[in-house]
């Protein structure tokens, strides 16, 4: 057993409520990927991948073919305007709850 | 905005882990160790012996000979072997026992641990793995191109003891924003975090505050573009790009630790300066040695943090703070067995966190605190 156990059960409700509260599944405008996103505001944003959605995103495979592979710190333009999209549809919330 | 009262909140110390992270950690500058003598690391909880042979290679053991006990780090290096002090018997780098001058023969079950060994950028690597898998040299940090070049300054490495805390502390620093304002004296102004695979990445932007008159990342003369990446759950290359009126330097700092119990590691850091142009080398080994100098001070900024806090494992957050959940998330993804790896440590998170409203706060706070000193000063100098 190599976890950081918790000694208390309400600890295990705040990691679902910090690792999962109100992620939200955003599809992609361009493509198949398919990722989790919560804004807490305006400029903060969130963006749970998949190995699945990662191999969907056209615009990660066309920097991975780059010299020395895709960087890390590059993020999905597409994706960012397809959240932009679904924040202004109303199809995705912004405003944190109580932290999270 | 929830207004229900609520009760106290209690901490959770949480169970520290049992085992060690699976990964490369760094010993140390690889020259040291080629003095001809053998050295001692403490790791892991328990003593390692490093030693160069004279094929030049440098090999890791487990600390204790295998025959009787006795402590390798104070043996002689024979050859390419390392020789216990205690019988003479002569234990090789891939761990097997090469020769006992006094023995017809050498028992074939005198095998001991050994540890892989890489070295990158000067510095000496082992591999550990409490699965004692064989070494993944793919997730090596990277090469360091110029690094160890007359383009750069030789690492200036420093080691420091930390006792009280489990190293998963250091780690967390990663996902801290609001730190970097109360610990290190610097407005973060930016400040996003990616998760993917072994790595973990911060990149900060930061302006030193001018109420606190201090050198690294809060010297108000500075900003810093900071990109700062953890190969792993132990070795950290910082790229710092450090704007001091107008004068911008390129530093690459290592940040990098072995753990030596549930509550201590050795914390070790390493700089090295790229040299700016145009300069006589005395001027450009200062620049270094003031770098050296901040930095070093903003590590001991945190260590006063860590000797002193509480462990906790279910930190309460406001929604200016960074991911520290997903961060930990994604390094425990070191203390379980390769087998045991879940999808959500290993797969990419993207995290901006928004310092606006932070940063609001602190310039009022900082233009309060210089108001307030220019006025006692103003007062200071009229009782004069």
């Amino acid at each position: 057993m190599g976890l950081f156990a918790p000694t208390r059960q309400e600890t295990v409700e705040d990691q679902r409520l910090y690792l999962d509260g109100r992620l939200r599944e955003i599809a992609c405008l361009d493509c198949l990927a398919k990722v989790k996103v919560k804004k807490n505001s305006e400029h903060h944003t969130a963006v749970q991948w998949t190995d699945v959605a990662l191999g969907h995103c056209q615009e990660f495979a066309r920097l991975s073919g780059q010299p020395g592979g895709r960087p890390v710190y590059e993020t999905c333009s597409r994706l960012m305007a397809s959240i932009d999209r679904a924040v202004a549809e109303g199809e995705l919330e912004v405003g944190a709850q109580d932290g999270y | 905005m929830s207004t229900a009262t609520t009760e106290a909140r209690a901490l959770d110390p949480g169970v520290a882990p049992a085992r060690y992270a699976r990964g490369w950690h760094c010993l140390g500058l690889a020259d040291t160790f080629r003095d001809g003598k053998p050295h001692r690391i403490n790791a892991f909880e328990r003593k390692l012996v490093v030693w160069a042979g004279a094929d030049d290679k440098l090999n890791v053991l487990d600390g204790y000979c295998r025959h009787m006990g006795g402590d390798l780090t104070q043996g002689e290096i024979k050859g390419d072997n390392i020789a216990c002090p205690f019988h003479d018997w002569r234990w090789g780098g891939d761990g097997k026992c090469k020769e006992i001058p006094y023995a017809r023969r050498v028992p074939m079950r005198a095998r001991t641990q050994r540890f892989e060994t890489a070295e990158r950028n000067g510095q000496l690597f082992i591999w550990h793995d409490p699965e004692g898998s064989a070494a993944d040299l793919d997730i090596l940090p990277p090469e360091l191109p110029d690094v160890l070049t007359d383009a750069y300054t030789d690492w200036s490495w420093h080691t420091k003891e930390i006792n009280g805390s489990h190293c998963r502390e250091l780690i967390d620093n990663v996902a801290d924003m609001a730190h970097f304002y109360y610990v290190h004296f610097a407005f973060p102004t930016d400040f996003r975090n990616v998760f993917e695979g072994h790595t973990a990445t911060q990149y900060m932007s930061s302006k030193g505050r001018p109420d606190m008159g201090q050198g690294g990342y809060g010297d108000e003369n500075s900003t810093l573009k900071s990109v700062a990446t953890y190969f792993g759950p132990a070795y950290m290359i910082n790229w710092l790009e450090v704007d001091y009126k107008g004068f911008v330097t390129e530093v690459i700092l290592i940040n990098c630790h072995l753990p030596t119990s549930p509550s201590s590691f050795t914390l070790q850091y390493g700089i090295s300066v790229k040299k700016p142009e145009g300069l006589d080398e005395k001027t450009v080994q200062y620049i270094a040695e003031r770098y050296t100098e901040s930095f070093g001070t903003g590590f001991l900024q945190d260590v006063a943090i860590w000797e002193n806090k509480a462990p906790v494992q279910n930190p309460l957050l406001c929604e200016e703070d960074g991911p520290v959940y997903q961060l930990r998330r994604w390094y425990e993804q070191f203390y379980v067995d390769q087998a045991e790896i879940k999808p959500e440590m290993v797969d990419r998170f993207e995290f901006e966190v928004d310092t606006t409203k932070a940063n609001e706060y602190w310039h009022a706070e900082v233009a309060e605190n210089l108001r307030r000193r220019a006025d006692e000063d103003a007062a200071t100098s009229v009782e004069a």
